[in-house]
């Protein structure tokens, strides 16, 4: 692996590289934000909701981890046609991923909303507030801010994972790189600027975390550690 | 005087044994009623029933003429006219002592900003909490600091009624202090409260009428003097008997 063969490569396939990160990036926000709004409403249901939501949430959060994301992703993209429900692999690949992260993020939420003591409840519901608008106003800006490390953590798995959307030939980043070695044979070039690719984003999404986390953090609210 | 208040026959049970036992009182307009009583005696649950943070099992509770207790009743709006403080304060940890008490006036009054902004500022500055303190968070007050606070978020709403929860048990005897003088301006400007408390040298200020529970039930009511000084049931004679070894001077 030479400076030359990897300046070569980013001069003739850089805009492919680019194209495809952008991809990357696209079908990882969209799909960790449509996690976050379904998460949110899944959580919301499981902890207040009537009976049968909750069982109905429960079940799509069981059958949702513990199946494969791949199949989660072929069913979407090979059986849905067959009720008339063809997607374009980008869509589809948004859509199987972001339900896939909802399942995990509303887990997440699940935990931190359990972890706001009932009397921070009881307080909002004695001056009148709705059931609603004490989940809204009280309980979920409480507990998104105590998850913001895994709602960070979830974004910088799926940035990696999404690349499973490459088996249904959504063209991101693993998709282009794969293209680009079987046509320069520089495989191990290619995969390297990837995975340099890779760490940089998770190493941007931890320190944007961290200042989302310092810039919501509540003053003189003591916690038993500090990291 | 106008009746704010009618508890009449309240029942609750918790799984099968009986919490409250067919409690019946009422409360005027303007009064300060003391509950006293030891712990277990189903005071905290008798206030939560009040305002429908637990739902009781029989009897009824008549608020401004309104049964509350009726099926169909929007409990928020009930509650919105009832000020709760409790033993742990609970004042909301994300939000700033003037939000705290802005809260409610915005998202349950429907004020605008400015004027919730006024409400809040005359509640706050009639329990004492300075300009300074307004931008504080709750962990950054002291203990009858954010007591106060909880207090003016309270009546902030101008509810009938404020019903405390042992307000002053979670706090440093000086802090007891300021947040007893409060309570006690409260009640001089014939402010409605009910207070489930152990301060008996309050109780004997403020009260109008005291009323002792035991195991789920009133067992003896009146003045303070009578109640605190000459009970005449054998429960609350040993009740005051043990408490004068706590607070007596002498």
């Amino acid at each position: 692996m030479s400076l030359d063969k990897l300046l070569d490569l980013v001069n003739s396939y850089g805009s492919f590289l680019l194209n495809g990160l952008l991809i990357s990036f696209y079908l990882t926000a969209s799909s960790y934000l449509i996690g976050f709004a379904l998460g949110v409403l899944i959580s919301i249901s499981r902890a207040y909701g009537p009976g049968f939501v909750k069982a109905l949430c429960q079940a799509f959060v069981e059958l949702t981890r513990g199946t494969p994301m791949l199949i989660q992703l072929f069913l979407i993209y090979y059986v849905l046609p067959r009720v008339d429900l063809a997607l374009d692999p980008l869509p589809a690949a948004i859509i199987a991923i972001g339900l896939n992260s909802a399942a995990y993020q509303s887990e997440y939420l699940r935990a931190s909303m359990s972890s706001i003591s009932y009397s921070q409840w009881e307080a909002a519901l004695s001056i009148g507030l709705t059931k609603l608008q004490a989940i809204r106003e009280v309980i979920l800006p409480q507990s998104i801010r105590i998850a913001i490390p895994t709602l960070a953590n979830e974004l910088i798995y799926l940035f990696k994972y999404s690349s499973v959307a490459y088996f249904i030939t959504v063209p991101e980043l693993i998709y282009v790189s794969k293209f680009i070695g079987s046509r320069t044979f520089l495989y191990i070039e290619v995969y390297s600027i990837i995975a340099v690719i890779y760490v940089a984003f998770s190493i941007a999404a931890t320190e944007a975390f961290k200042f989302i986390e310092r810039k919501t953090s509540i003053p003189g609210l003591r916690i038993s550690a500090r990291l | 005087m106008k009746v704010v208040l009618e508890v009449s026959n309240l029942w609750k049970f918790f799984g099968k044994s009986p919490v409250l036992r067919g409690v019946s009182f009422s409360v005027r307009e303007g009064e300060a009623k003391v509950i006293l009583g030891p712990s277990g005696a189903g005071k905290s649950t008798l206030l939560r029933c009040i305002n429908l943070l637990i739902k009781p099992d029989r009897g009824s509770i008549i608020l401004d003429g309104e049964e509350v207790t009726a099926p169909g009743v929007n409990v928020a709006r009930v509650r919105s006219k009832i000020g709760f403080v409790f033993q742990h304060f609970n004042l909301f940890n994300h939000l700033t002592a003037l939000e705290n008490v802005m809260l409610g006036l915005i998202k349950v009054k429907g004020m605008n900003r400015d004027d919730a902004f006024k409400v809040a500022r005359e509640s706050l500055l009639s329990v004492g909490i300075s300009e300074d303190l307004w931008s504080k968070y709750p962990a950054q007050l002291s203990g009858g600091q954010q007591q106060r606070v909880a207090i003016a978020r309270a009546i902030a709403m101008s509810p009938r009624l404020v019903l405390f929860d042992e307000p002053t048990s979670a706090l440093d005897p000086e802090l007891i202090w300021e947040v007893l003088r409060v309570m006690e301006k409260m009640s001089k400007e014939r402010m409605t409260m009910i207070v489930v408390t152990h301060e008996l040298g309050f109780a004997m200020k403020v009260a109008d009428e005291v009323v002792f529970m035991d195991s789920g039930a009133i067992v003896e009511r009146g003045p303070p003097e009578e109640v605190i000084l000459r009970p005449r049931n054998e429960r609350v004679r040993r009740f005051m008997e043990r408490m004068q070894y706590v607070y007596s001077l002498k």
